[in-house]
């Protein structure tokens, strides 16, 4: 037992227990339910009020793991005030330290108080916990007949069949409750095992497709483990992943998804894809691009996810079209670490949730990629809670996926069902980005994560070097057999045709890619010169000849880059600006009677002319007056990130939150000992709510101090029967109806046989 | 136990294996033959220039491998420990999947329902009981795992599970056909390592093609594969010529005699123990019907042999489908169809058995080294301008026969005189032109087979040292001392007519010579184009090709 809880003062009530734990103890209190400090609470009994509100006591529920919420599961099944011994004498199996554990994170959340002799479970829990330890409800209250004996039920188990008992034995393991076959009827099924059980009331019927073992059977059936079996922590069983096996493994995931995106972006940026009404991107685009980048549809999906949380596409400025943003342009340009670094960290970040893509919707829409369908605020939550387990063991350990999951499932079982498919997708987009490779997380994963050490440099220590030559063939094939230099990478991109993609470039020549260059204002001699330099073997006759003679062919027409050019059927005017001083800086050049051209773009060109006095109009590409400059066009780029909701607090700032709650309460305590009201209206302490809740569940009358929204005080007897949003919904004794109390205005609380 | 899978050593491999299924093996490397031995049952061999050689790995490679009994812990195994960056994960995992298809479904015989097919596997029966394309094909259910099959659709069924990606493994078996003595005449020569090898893979494999280049003695993998046989053999052959050339080699090669083979043709339509048949007669069809094809059940046939299986007509596919039960050899110097169709060749022939690198053979001696010359020829300005003003159907056969080849064909043979010559084309008036130039006989398709017979003759004989020759001279003639060959024109792009007519001069010389294998064409038109693809298939086996200029041949 947790020395922390025994040392205290014996505290009578909730708010009297949260008062006489430390500041330091609040403080932590404070870190541990984020959502109870914002707004800050005036005092501790406001604080209490927060403590034990339904959506609060779930999110604290929602971070137990399986063992701790079986311990909190077992104290539902026991009436307050619980004895620890009770608890722990009936969950044998879980080691001591375990247990310890559990009763100091239940009371660190302020889900349990008091001491060992005397624990409390915050009522709200039990509202809360569906089948406490897996076990089914009581037998009267499935009935509805609060005459229904159990005893006779638990005697008779003993004669149950063979089947039968399988089937008993099964539900009393929890969870409680197992669906009938769609068309099931007990006609069908007249001398069947469900029907007879049914008859005899060891299973009851909830629902139409619905049976449920009662409690008190399932208890009778676990024996001396009433708790169920202990769920402890699963151990993954280890493998180790050599350190160099594990560095190839990654750079090839590395180098291949840089690939990908890249192949995939310039497939986007050849021919933009539209935007579907939905927001996402069509099949048929979604195909083609996936074609493009030689990745199947399911990682095309996911790349484009990628790309769309680092910004590199985005949609274009008309609403209708998908494109690669700026920031393509910047990543293009950044060596390989660093483009990784970002494509990972933005995927870490983003709060969308790629796998989805390809799903159906409740209504059975496929979700397309880049959807706002695709939105999951949990997401980076499940990312960090998927692969955060991993990064705690030593490096090259790797734990089958299966084994991953389990442990990160009882780590927090109660999160909800698409857990499992994201857990799921966060590993496949892991190992595709390289953050994981054979089971294992690798370097640069585990820097990413960590975000210790410099995330760049463990990129590129695991990438291979690059190389920066090729060997030409006699086929007229350029074989790259490793990563190219960027440099190299891109004349070669111009100088032939990329054929096959990998560890390894291979490059075709042809006659149209030498072409192409020349076309780029390379001469033979470059290109002779290039492929001296760069080949490691010696370059081919044919390779030679094709240059020379295409070479021989090339330019019987003339192509040249001008950015602006300027005519006009005045000769003279048109020698005036060439021999204009100021206008020098621009490299006007005539290339023919009447007509200049310059490299400078033609606003600049436009307000150079203008400003010297001339008086120049723009025209278009078909020589009509000028509408507008032709520029590629570029997304502006889409921040897909909101930011986070529930941030946790900084330790200064639970501890301004713990400083005001205390001046709260001395000004709350002056002021009861003016005032003999046991409570103030407006105020709805922690002991009125819960005291609400019990008399709820057992079921019991109570005298309620009230006041009506004239401002008439009242003292009622009341029967609750409900209790929902804010609401007490109980049967008024005075007016002998049911009547609806707000629950902020009920002052006092008494048991009514008091 | 999980870090097994994956710890393969680490290496500097020869191997680079692509997302694309394509490896890259450089063939410097120390460890390059090792390699090569350990991919080559899974990746087809794309191209073996000098350096890097590019195999593939296809679905149908897979299933090669599979059906020659590897499984796909060998494959990813020899991927992992030659490759020398990380193998694509989904790589790996395509292959397990693809590997895993194959042998699903089995063919058998049952001997009360006869053919049936079994799966271990109810889901996928149950999807290729659903599909409508084989559904007809399959009979009453014995049980869950397996149906009877129509006996009748035995290859057709074989090619329908294929495209729809369960290639079913037929272990059917086959039958002994009539028994018929036929012993290798192994007098003065042996069987070459690659030809014994071919036929113990075949053999083995029961059916199935074997790759080897022209002039590696293909005939010889017959024969021994019919004396292994010991039984009635049909031989299909391209031509009648092709033919006859078979019957001389059998009866000098093995202990058949003139009397036991028959020659099945547009002349002849013998039916003898052994007989050879032109594909051309097999698909003749009069009044809509194949009128030939009793040939097949004329005889409890033991073996079928194909020449030249990447030229199998349509028709023959069809009625290979009914042959199932007999045993198949292919017999090609390369798989590249030109209609795609190599996945009927896998279904209904069967896997490929054997292949060698064509430098390999050459190196071991085994065919003539050869040099590729591609010789450029400008065109006058007349010929320029009607090249560009003539009608785009036209454009082909109006530069490959410009006149201005002419000079430098008369140049080259010049050059090589003393040496067996032959011309190679296209177009007929062409080849005319050239047989008056160089005053030479011609062999075109209206040849009679006993002229034709006769000037090959000459021409082995070195009476005559140069020949013109259209396409009919592309297949299956023998003339072992042809040393120099200069096609002038050809049918488009094909690349497999181009390793055809080189095959034509690869006969291994007596003394040793080289030979040489020129192509003219004229400059800046479409007769480079298609002589660039013509070349990839060559260019891909390692040789190296050459271009020069006209005016410096001679």
């Amino acid at each position: 037992m947790s020395t922390s809880v025994s040392a205290r003062p014996v505290a009578s009530s909730y708010t009297e227990w949260l008062r006489v734990q430390e500041d330091d103890w609040l403080s932590e209190l404070l870190r541990a339910r984020p959502d109870v400090a914002r707004p800050a609470p005036a005092d501790v009994a406001s604080l209490a009020g927060r403590l034990i509100g339904q959506v609060s006591i779930s999110r604290a529920l929602d971070q137990l793991d399986a063992g701790v919420l079986q311990v909190i599961e077992a104290m539902v099944l026991m009436p307050n005030p619980i004895a620890w011994t009770d608890v722990t004498s009936r969950l044998r199996g879980v080691p001591a330290d375990a247990l310890l554990h559990s009763v100091d994170r239940l009371t660190g959340l302020g889900l349990v108080w008091g001491d060992q002799d005397a624990l409390h479970l915050i009522e709200g829990v039990r509202l809360l916990v569906n089948h406490p330890t897996g076990l089914g409800r009581p037998l009267a209250q499935l009935t509805g007949d609060p005459a229904a004996d159990p005893r006779s039920l638990v005697e008779s188990l003993p004669a149950l069949a063979a089947d039968e008992r399988a089937l008993v034995q099964r539900l009393a393991a929890g969870p409680p409750q197992g669906l009938l076959p769609d068309d099931w009827t007990s006609e069908d099924d007249p001398p069947g095992m469900i029907s007879r059980l049914l008859q005899r009331r060891i299973l009851v019927r909830v629902s139409d497709s619905t049976v449920e073992l009662p409690r008190e059977i399932g208890l009778a059936v676990r024996g001396a483990a009433p708790f169920g079996v202990p769920r402890l922590r699963p151990v993954p069983a280890a493998g180790q992943v050599e350190p160099a096996t594990l560095d190839k493994l990654t750079a090839g995931a590395i180098l291949g998804v840089l690939q990908n995106v890249e192949d995939l972006l310039a497939a986007l940026d050849v021919d933009q894809a539209g935007v579907l009404r939905s927001g996402g991107i069509g099949v048929r685009e979604h195909r083609r691009l996936a074609r493009a980048a030689h990745v199947s549809e399911a990682s095309a999906a996911r790349l484009l996810e990628i790309s769309l949380a680092a910004e590199l596409i985005g949609i274009a400025r008309d609403g209708e079209h998908w494109l690669p943003t700026r920031m393509l342009d910047v990543w293009l340009e950044q060596p390989l670490a660093e483009r990784w670094a970002t494509l990972a960290g933005a995927w870490l970040r983003t709060s969308r949730q790629p796998g989805l893509a390809g799903r159906r919707d409740s209504a059975g829409r496929t979700l397309a990629p880049l959807s706002p369908e695709l939105i999951r605020h949990g997401a980076p939550a499940t990312r960090r809670a998927v692969l955060s387990p991993l990064a705690l063991t030593a490096p090259g350990t790797s734990w089958p996926a299966d084994e991953l999951l389990a442990l990160v499932t009882w780590t927090a079982p109660r999160r909800g069902p698409e857990f499992a498919s994201a857990a799921r997708s966060v590993l496949e987009e892991s190992r595709l980005l390289g953050i994981l490779a054979a089971d294992a997380l690798t370097g640069p994963g585990r820097a990413l994560l960590t975000g210790a050490g410099d995330l760049e440099r463990t990129v590129a220590t695991v990438l291979p070097p690059l190389i920066d030559y090729v060997l030409i063939q006699p086929d007229l094939s350029a074989v790259a057999p490793g990563p190219l230099q960027p440099e190299l990478s891109r004349s070669l991109a111009l100088v032939a045709d990329v054929e096959s993609s990998g560890g390894a470039t291979v490059f075709r020549l042809s006659d149209a890619s030498l072409r192409r260059s020349l076309d780029a204002g390379w001469s033979a001699q470059d290109l002779h010169s290039f492929f001296a330099r760069h080949s490691r073997t010696p370059v081919p006759q044919t390779l030679t000849y094709l240059i020379d003679d295409i070479a021989r062919r090339h330019g019987g027409l003339r192509v040249g880059t001008a950015s602006t050019y300027l005519r006009s059927d005045d000769e003279t005017l048109i020698a005036q600006v060439t021999a204009d001083r100021r206008l020098t800086d621009f490299g006007l050049r005539l290339l023919a009677p009447g007509v200049l051209i310059s490299t400078a773009e033609p606003d600049e060109v436009l307000q150079a002319l203008r400003s010297a006095g001339y008086a120049p109009a723009a025209e278009s590409a078909g020589g009509m007056v000028f509408s507008g400059l032709a520029q590629r066009q570029r997304a502006p780029g889409r921040r897909t990130s909101p930011p986070p909701r529930h941030t946790e607090l900084t330790a200064q700032q639970r501890e301004t939150v713990v400083r005001r709650m205390r001046t709260g309460d001395t000004a709350t305590q002056a002021q009861r000992r003016t005032r003999a009201i046991p409570s103030i209206p407006g105020v709805t302490t922690a002991t009125i709510l819960e005291s609400l809740q019990r008399a709820l569940r057992e079921g019991e009358g109570l005298w309620i101090g009230y006041v009506n929204a004239d401002g008439q005080a009242s003292q009622r007897l009341v029967e609750p029967i409900s209790l929902t949003g804010g609401f007490l919904r109980a049967y008024d004794h005075r007016r002998e109806e049911p009547r609806t109390f707000a629950v902020h205005r009920i002052t006092s609380v008494a048991p009514a046989d008091d | 136990m999980r870090a097994g899978a994956y710890s393969g050593q680490v290496t500097d491999g020869p191997l680079i294996v692509q997302s694309d299924k394509t490896l890259l093996l450089e063939v410097d490397h120390p460890d390059a033959s090792a390699c090569r031995a350990a991919i080559a049952p899974f990746a087809e061999l794309e191209r073996s220039p000098e350096h890097v050689h590019t195999y593939r790995v296809t679905p149908l490679a897979l299933w090669n491998a599979r059906a020659a009994g590897h499984d796909a812990e060998q494959v990813v195994d020899a991927l992992v420990r030659y490759s020398r960056y990380a193998v694509p994960h989904a790589l790996l995992v395509d292959v397990a999947e693809t590997m895993a298809r194959y042998g699903r479904l089995t063919l058998a015989t049952n001997p009360v329902h006869g053919l049936t097919l079994t799966s271990n596997d109810p889901a996928v029966l149950a999807e290729i009981r659903r599909n409508k394309k084989i559904s007809p094909m399959l009979g009453a259910d014995l049980d869950e795992s397996t149906v009877v099959v129509h006996a009748s659709e035995r290859g057709r069924l074989k090619q329908a599970l294929l495209k729809v990606g369960w290639p079913a493994e037929d272990l059917a078996g086959y039958v002994d056909g009539q028994a018929h003595d036929i012993e290798l005449n192994q007098d003065g020569w042996t069987l070459r390592d690659y030809q014994r090898e071919s036929v113990e893979n075949f053999w083995a494999g029961g059916s199935g093609v074997v790759v080897l280049p022209c002039g590696a003695g293909k005939t010889l993998v017959g024969a021994a594969a019919m004396a292994e046989a010991n039984a009635t053999t049909l031989i299909l052959v391209t031509n009648t010529v092709a033919g006859r050339q078979w019957k001389r080699e059998l009866i000098a090669r093995t202990s058949l005699t003139e009397e036991e083979i028959g020659e099945y043709s547009g002349e002849r339509k013998e039916i003898r123990p052994v007989t050879i048949a032109t594909y051309q007669v097999m698909t003749t069809r009069r009044k809509g019907e194949y009128r030939h094809l009793e040939l097949f059940d004329a005889r409890d046939w033991g073996l079928i042999i194909y020449d030249e299986v990447h030229l199998l007509p349509a028709p023959i596919f069809r009625l290979t489908a009914d042959l199932q039960s007999r045993r198949r050899l292919g017999l090609t110097a390369t798989l590249v169809r030109e209609d795609g169709r190599e996945g009927d060749v896998f279904s209904l022939i069967g896997p490929k058995r054997y292949d060698a690198p064509w430098r390999d053979i050459e190196a071991q001696g085994w065919i003539a080294p050869a040099e590729c010359i591609e010789v450029r020829v400008s065109l006058t300005d007349d010929e320029r301008m009607s090249y560009a003003l003539a009608e785009p159907e036209e454009r082909y056969k109006m530069c490959s026969t410009a006149s201005s080849k002419r000079p430098v064909i008369r140049r080259l043979v010049e050059k090589h005189h003393g040496d067996q010559v032959l011309v190679i084309g296209a177009y007929l008036n062409q080849l005319e032109q050239l047989g008056a130039d160089l005053d030479v006989p011609i062999i075109q398709g209206s040849t009679t087979n006993k002229e034709r017979e006769k000037l090959y003759d000459l021409f082995r004989r070195g009476e005559i040292h140069t020949l013109v020759v259209s396409k009919v001279a592309n297949f299956s003639i023998d003339l072992p001392e042809a040393a120099v060959a200069i096609q002038v024109s050809g049918t488009f792009g094909s690349r497999q007519e181009e390793a055809q007519r080189l095959g034509r001069i690869l006969r291994p010389k007596a003394d040793g010579r080289q030979a040489h294998f020129y192509t003219v064409v004229a400059r800046d038109t479409l007769d480079v184009d298609y002589a660039s693809h013509r070349q990839r298939f060559l260019a891909e086996q390692g040789y190296a090709y050459t271009i020069v200029d006209a005016d410096r041949v001679g």
